[in-house]
C-alpha cells in the first residue's frame, strides 16, 4: 500500500521525471521484501497443505484394485451415498453438532461456579482440568473398564436396583457414551478458556445486578453470557473442531466403530477404508467429503464470529 | 567381491544366466554377490519369535552371507495401512509377512508369484490354499491358523460330565451348558465380538457341524448360497445360542483379544472357540488353566448328515512384493524363514502350530496333540473364504444381529449382495 501510494504522488507532483523514476525504483525491493517475508509461510502452506490436498482429491477420482490408477469419475461418491456404513459417519457427525451445546454449557456452568466462589472452587479448578491432561487412548482403555458389561458402573446401578446398560455394546446408548466420555475428556480445556474469560469481566456490573436484587439464574443469563459472548463463540469454534477430528482415539480404543457401526465417523471410516480394505482411493474420496464439511462448519462459524464483533 | 571368492564354482556355472538376470530354476541363484532385503512383519520384535528369526537368518546367511537382512517389525494394528501406503508409493520391503486369505488376496495384485521357487517345499508344508489366488501361489506359509473349540475339563468334571467325551451334538452341547451353568455359574461360551470377529470364529469353529460336506466344499470353491437353509442355520444358531444366554453377558462390548479368552482362563467360561497359533491357542489357556485341564474338539453336529473337521488355513506366511530387484534372492529368504528348523523353533517357542507337517507335536498336551491330529481331515476355514469386505460387513451384522436391529433374512441377502460383488 505504501509503494501504491508514494507512485500515485510522485506522478502526480510531476516536479522532475528523474526523482519519480528513482522514486519508483527505490520502492522495488520494499515491495519484494514482503513477498520474501511471506513467501515461506505461503511455500509451506502450498506444498505441505494446499498442493497434497489437491493431489488427495484427484487420487479421489481414480479406482481401487483392479482399476488402481484409472479415472473413474464420481465412482467413489456415489459408492460413499450408497454405503450405509457412511451414512451412519455423517449423521453421527450431526448428532455431535446437536451435542455441542451440551458440551459447551458443561464448562461455561462450572466455570461460572468457580468464578462465583462455591466452596472448595479451587480445588474443583484443578479436579475438572485432570481429565485433559491424559491421552484420549487412556481415557478411552479406563472408561472401556468402567463400562463393561460387568464393570463398576453397572455393578453400582446393580446395587440401587437398576437394570445393567450395555454402554458400549448396544447400537442405540453407544454413541452417546462415546460422545460423554470425549466431553468428560476435554471440558477441562474449554473450562481454563472461560475462566480466562471471567477474567476479563467487569465484576462492578455483577455486584450492581445484585444489588438490584437478581436472582443467580438472571445474573448468569443478562450478565455473564453477554460479557463472555466472545469467549463463549471460541469455545464453540475449538470444541466443534476437536469433537469432529478428535474422537478416533477413543472410538478405536472402545466401540471400533460398532457395534453394527453405530459409532462410525468419517475420520474412522477413512481410516477401515485405506488400512483394512485396502481403498485408498475411495478413503480419499471420504476424506474429500469430510474436508468439505469442515469448510462449510468452519465457515459458517468465521461468519457467526465476524457478526458477533461488528455487533461489539 | 569376498562372495565370489567363496562360490567361484557356483558362480562360473551360473554366470551366463546371472549375467542374463534371469530368477528361473530352483531360486538359489547367487548372481547378486550383496545386498540388502528388507522384510516387514509383526512377529520379529515378539520375544517367542526371536528363536525363529535367528533361526532363518541363520540359514539364509549360510546360502548368501554377503546380503544383509533387515527384520522391520511393525504394529500390527497399523501393519496393512503402513503396506498400504508403501503399495502406493511403489516402493517397500522386499519380503513381507500376511494373513492368509482375504488380506494377501486384496493385495495380491503387488506381489510375486512364489510358484517356481517353492516347488520342492509343497509338499512338507500345509496351508498353501490361504495364500493362493487364481491357481498362483503368493506366499510361503510359516504357521497354520485354524478354530479348534477349547474346553475346560475340569469344569466339565464339576458339572457331572465326561472331560474325556464332549458332546457329539448341538443338542448334548446345549444340556451340558445348562449343568455347567447350574454347577459352576460359568457362562458356557465366551463371545468377544467387539470388533466382530466373533461370528468369523463361530462360522468357522461350527460350520463343519451344521453344513453338509458337500455345501461346505461348495462353499470353499466359490459357490454360496446364502440363502440355502443350512448357511441361514448358521446365523440363526449365532442369535439363538445368545437369546438362549450361553454367551457371556455384553458380547458386543467385550473384546475377543483378549477379554473373551481371558474369561476363558479365568474360568467363567467353559468353552471358547479359539486359534491354533499366535494368540488365544492350547499354550496359552494351557498356562493358565495347566496343560492338562484344557480340551481341543470339533463341533457338535447340527443338522444331520454334517462331518465335523477341524477348520483350518495358512496363517501366516512370507510373500514377495513385485517391485523387488531379485525376485530369486527374496524367495530363497522366504524358503529359509519356512525351513523346517527355524519353524521347529517358531512351534517351540511361541507355541504356534506351525504348517511344517515334519514336526512332531504329541509332548505339548491332549489339547496339541488332538489339533495336529485333526490336521489331516481338516478343511479351510469357511470365514477364510470371505473378502475383506464382506467380512466387514458380516462383523456389524453380526453385532446387529446381537443387538436385535437386523433380522437373519436381511443379514442373508445383505451378506450375499456383498459376497456376490466381491
Amino acid at each position: 500500500m505504501t509503494g501504491a501510494r508514494l507512485l500515485v504522488r510522485s506522478e502526480s507532483g510531476r516536479t522532475s521525471s528523474s526523482t519519480s523514476i528513482n522514486r519508483a525504483r527505490r520502492v522495488r525491493p520494499e515491495r519484494l521484501a514482503a513477498y520474501v517475508l511471506v513467501a515461506p509461510s505461503v511455500l509451506v502452506i502450498v506444498g505441505l497443505r494446499l498442493w497434497p490436498l489437491l493431489l488427495g482429491v484427484n487420487f479421489s477420482f481414480t479406482g481401487d484394485g483392479d482399476r488402481d490408477g484409472l479415472a473413474v469419475g464420481l465412482d467413489n461418491y456415489a459408492e460413499l451415498l450408497r454405503d450405509p456404513v457412511f451414512r451412519i459417519a455423517l449423521r453421527n457427525v450431526g448428532l455431535l453438532v446437536l451435542l455441542l451445546p451440551v458440551a459447551v454449557a458443561i464448562p461455561g456452568l462450572l466455570a461460572t461456579f468457580l468464578y462465583l466462589r462455591v466452596p472448595g472452587a479451587r480445588l474443583y479448578r484443578a479436579v475438572y482440568f485432570f481429565p485433559a491432561v491424559l491421552s484420549p487412548v487412556i481415557v478411552g482403555s479406563i472408561f472401556t473398564l468402567l463400562l463393561a458389561y460387568d464393570g463398576p458402573v453397572n455393578a453400582a446401578l446393580k446395587t440401587v436396583g437398576l437394570e445393567p446398560v450395555d454402554w458400549l455394546g448396544d447400537p442405540g446408548v453407544a454413541m452417546f457414551t462415546v460422545a460423554a466420555v470425549h466431553i468428560w475428556a476435554t471440558f477441562g480445556m474449554a473450562l481454563v478458556v472461560f475462566l480466562a474469560g471471567f477474567a476479563t469481566l467487569d465484576s462492578t456490573l455483577i455486584d450492581a445486578a445484585r444489588t438490584d436484587g437478581a436472582a443467580l439464574r438472571q445474573v448468569i443469563w443478562h450478565v455473564i453470557v453477554p460479557g463472555l459472548s466472545r469467549t463463549i463463540q471460541f469455545v464453540f469454534v475449538t470444541t466443534m473442531i476437536g469433537m469432529l477430528t478428535s474422537m478416533f482415539g477413543l472410538l478405536y480404543v472402545m466401540t471400533s466403530g460398532g457395534p453394527g457401526g453405530a459409532t462410525y465417523l468419517p475420520e474412522y471410516y477413512i481410516w477401515i477404508q485405506q488400512g483394512q480394505m485396502n481403498r485408498p482411493a475411495l478413503a480419499s474420496a471420504a476424506s474429500t467429503v469430510l474436508f468439505l464439511v469442515m469448510l462449510v462448519v468452519g465457515l459458517a462459524q468465521i461468519a457467526l464470529l465476524r457478526k458477533a464483533t461488528r455487533e461489539d | 567381491m569376498s562372495q565370489r571368492a567363496v562360490w567361484p564354482a557356483l558362480l562360473t556355472a551360473l554366470l551366463v544366466v546371472a549375467g542374463c538376470g534371469s530368477a528361473s530354476g530352483t531360486g538359489s541363484s547367487s548372481g547378486q554377490p550383496s545386498g540388502k532385503l528388507v522384510v516387514w512383519d509383526w512377529k520379529s520384535g515378539d520375544k517367542a519369535a526371536s528363536g525363529y528369526v535367528q533361526q532363518a537368518k541363520a540359514d539364509f546367511a549360510k546360502k548368501h552371507p554377503g546380503v544383509t537382512v533387515e527384520f522391520v517389525a511393525q504394529p500390527f494394528d497399523q501393519y496393512y495401512t503402513l503396506l498400504g501406503a508403501a503399495v502406493q508409493a511403489g516402493k517397500g520391503p522386499d519380503v513381507v509377512l500376511f494373513n492368509g486369505g482375504g488380506q494377501i488376496r486384496d493385495r495380491a495384485a503387488s506381489l510375486s508369484p512364489l510358484d517356481q521357487y517353492v516347488a520342492q517345499d509343497k509338499t512338507r508344508l500345509a496351508g498353501w490354499d490361504a495364500f493362493s489366488k487364481e491357481g498362483k501361489i503368493y506366499a510361503a506359509p510359516v504357521t497354520l491358523q485354524g478354530h479348534p473349540i477349547y474346553y475346560n475339563k475340569a469344569l466339565y468334571a464339576k458339572a457331572g460330565l465326561d472331560p474325556e467325551h464332549p458332546a457329539a451334538t448341538w443338542a448334548d452341547f446345549v444340556a451340558g451348558c445348562g449343568a455347567i451353568k447350574k454347577a459352576t455359574g460359568a457362562s458356557c461360551l465366551s463371545l468377544g465380538n467387539k470388533e466382530g470377529y466373533g461370528i468369523q470364529f463361530f462360522m468357522s469353529g461350527l460350520g463343519s457341524g451344521i453344513l453338509t460336506p458337500g455345501e461346505y466344499d461348495d462353499w470353499i470353491a466359490g459357490k454360496r448360497d446364502w440363502q440355502s437353509p443350512n448357511v441361514k442355520r448358521i446365523f440363526q444358531l449365532w442369535k439363538e445360542a445368545n437369546d438362549a444366554g450361553l454367551n457371556n453377558k455384553g458380547p458386543n462390548s467385550t473384546a475377543m483379544f483378549n477379554d473373551s479368552f481371558s474369561l476363558f482362563e479365568s474360568g467363567k467360561a467353559a468353552t471358547v472357540i479359539g486359534l491354533m497359533s499366535d494368540i488365544g491357542h492350547w499354550k496359552d489357556f494351557g498356562e493358565f488353566l495347566k496343560p492338562e485341564n484344557v480340551g481341543a474338539t470339533l463341533a457338535p453336529v447340527v443338522t444331520q448328515g454334517a462331518v465335523p473337521s477341524l477348520a483350518y488355513d495358512g496363517g501366516i506366511g512370507y510373500g514377495i512384493m513385485k517391485w523387488t530387484k531379485d525376485p530369486a534372492l527374496a524367495a530363497d529368504l522366504v524358503r529359509s524363514l519356512t525351513s523346517t528348523d527355524a519353524l521347529k523353533a517358531f512351534y517351540t517357542g511361541a507355541g504356534a502350530i506351525v504348517s511344517d507337517t515334519t514336526i512332531d507335536a504329541s509332548g505339548s498336551g491332549p489339547a496339541a496333540a488332538k489339533i495336529v491330529a485333526a490336521i489331516k481331515t481338516g478343511k479351510p476355514a469357511l470365514h477364510v473364504a470371505l473378502s475383506a469386505k464382506t467380512l466387514d460387513l458380516m462383523g456389524r451384522l453380526s453385532q446387529q444381529l446381537l443387538a436385535g436391529s437386523v433380522t437373519v433374512d436381511a443379514a442373508m441377502s445383505q451378506l450375499a449382495a456383498s459376497d456376490k460383488s466381491s
